[in-house]
């Protein structure tokens, strides 16, 4: 065989809560092959580069084409999805490791509940109606249609949180994919309804305020989604909520 | 009035740490920079500003209640936000996650200046009954020499790079947190004039050094008529 080898270094964990370790892999080096790719290689005959069988490496992956968020791990130590990380343009070895604020179940897949509890803390939802027909609803101008439609493009993929100094793995801070949600339902005319529910859950401990502004979310959102102008405008509807909350609560 | 929730004081006292720098420490430390430089102008109008300031009715409540005060809870609020940050500006290199990791690191550092420049000049002066015109030859005198050794103009530099870093690093982190500056080009416009703001400190506070250091006259008390 003429083709190259490629050295994948992967962090294993067996079960959660267990000691992760590190195992090396090789395999052929084929152009334009992503990291699940590799994985899939990996799992055919899963032995280690000195030669050990070993247990095949799990993932999580699903729609293979970024928009699913489910394949987000820490690659060469930066957090993003694995199906878009080519290896003809990742640095060699390739280190891959599950995300560091998420508890890990095996391997390379975490449990991401954390943004889905977050979620529903802050109702990021329009509320549905009753089955009967009220007529039409509000409408909405097209510049906040167009503002809405890229902060929409979330998909609770983690990589915000994973690269955010003041998101741990136990504290309570809710994180920029959170507050964008907020700003996103509250901009919604008829999502607008529960504003003030989603202003004042923000409004604890792990909300808006413990926000440290190092924008570093931003910087790794694989949607571009302008996380740290959500934080901001959320900083203000707080703002102003906080100062009715003084006098007419 | 009903009892506030944990969350409420949770949130209120992390936006008291946010505006306290502003007001009154920010404040402060402004005006504290802009007095000091009329030691550049002269060693009167200078001392005549330390006789202005030293013969203010109720000048230890006004300070306890404006400066040390707010500036031990802008401390204590400061060390419990330290305590719960991870930096990790050396995974994810960007400058503005530098700043972060710097803002955290300037506060520390200004937090241990004050103890000592707090011990060098407020503290025997009080000890002392330096008060009313006896204050202003007790401090000139004390300055004086503070400035003449390598490591005095050492500390005062890194403490006052560091306070006005802190102050305009803090005044952009103000804006962005009560949602005053939203869009990104508003932050990084306001980025800019912060960094303007906090670079005319920086050179307010240095010129008085260098002054201290160059000429260093004593003076002796106003006498009061």
């Amino acid at each position: 065989m003429t083709e190259k080898n490629l050295t994948l270094k992967i962090k294993r964990q067996d079960t959660p809560g267990a000691a992760a370790y590190w195992q090396t892999f090789e395999v052929p080096h084929r152009p334009f092959a992503n990291i699940i790719s590799c994985l899939m290689e990996i799992q055919k005959s899963p032995t280690t580069g000195d030669g050990k069988k070993v247990c095949p490496v799990t993932w999580d992956s699903n729609c293979l084409e970024e928009v699913c968020g489910s394949c987000t791990m820490v690659i060469n130590g930066r957090v993003r999805q694995a199906c878009t990380a080519l290896v003809d343009n990742l640095e060699k070895p390739i280190t891959l490791e599950p995300m560091s604020k998420f508890p890990v179940i095996r391997d390379l897949q975490v449990n991401r509940e954390r943004m889905f509890e977050n979620l529903k803390k802050v109702k990021a939802w329009v509320d549905i109606d009753g089955s009967h027909d009220i007529g039409e609803g509000p409408i909405m101008t097209d510049q906040d249609r167009a503002k809405r439609y890229v902060m929409s493009e979330c998909m609770t993929c983690g990589c915000c949180l994973e690269a955010c100094p003041q998101f741990t793995l136990d504290n309570a801070f809710l994180g920029a994919a959170t507050f964008n949600q907020v700003r996103l339902f509250n901009l919604h005319p008829t999502g607008e309804m529960k504003k003030e529910d989603r202003l004042n859950a923000v409004m604890g401990e792990g909300g808006i305020a413990d926000c440290g502004n190092a924008q570093v979310c931003v910087e790794v959102c694989p949607k571009n989604i302008p996380l740290t102008e959500s934080i901001a405008d959320i900083g203000r509807q707080t703002t102003w909520q906080a100062i009715k909350n003084i006098f007419t609560k | 009035m009903a009892k506030p929730s944990k969350d409420e004081i949770h949130y209120l006292l992390l936006k008291l740490h946010s505006l306290t720098g502003i007001v009154p420490i920010g404040a402060f430390l402004v005006v504290h920079l802009c007095v000091n430089s009329l030691r550049t102008v002269g060693v009167w109008p200078y001392q005549l500003s330390i006789d202005a300031i030293n013969n203010l009715p109720f000048l230890l409540v006004i300070e306890i209640t404006f400066i040390y005060i707010p500036l031990l809870f802008h401390s204590v609020m400061g060390f419990y936000v330290i305590h719960h940050a991870k930096t990790n500006v050396h995974r994810y290199r960007y400058p503005r996650n530098g700043l972060y990791t710097l803002q955290r690191l300037s506060g520390a550092v200004v937090f241990v200046f004050l103890i000592y420049h707090l011990g060098t000049t407020v503290a025997p002066k009080l000890w002392e009954g330096k008060h009313y015109f006896e204050a202003a030859p007790f401090l000139i005198d004390i300055l004086n020499g503070e400035f003449q050794t390598w490591q005095g103009l050492l500390v005062y530099t890194i403490g006052i790079v560091s306070a006005t870093f802190h102050f305009s690093n803090g005044l952009w982190g103000f804006c962005v947190s009560w949602g005053i500056l939203i869009g990104e080009n508003a932050q990084r416009n306001g980025a800019i004039v912060f960094a303007a703001i906090g670079l005319a400190l920086t050179v307010l506070g240095m010129a008085t050094v260098a002054e201290f250091n160059m000429n260093p006259i004593p003076v002796e008390a106003t006498v009061a008529r």
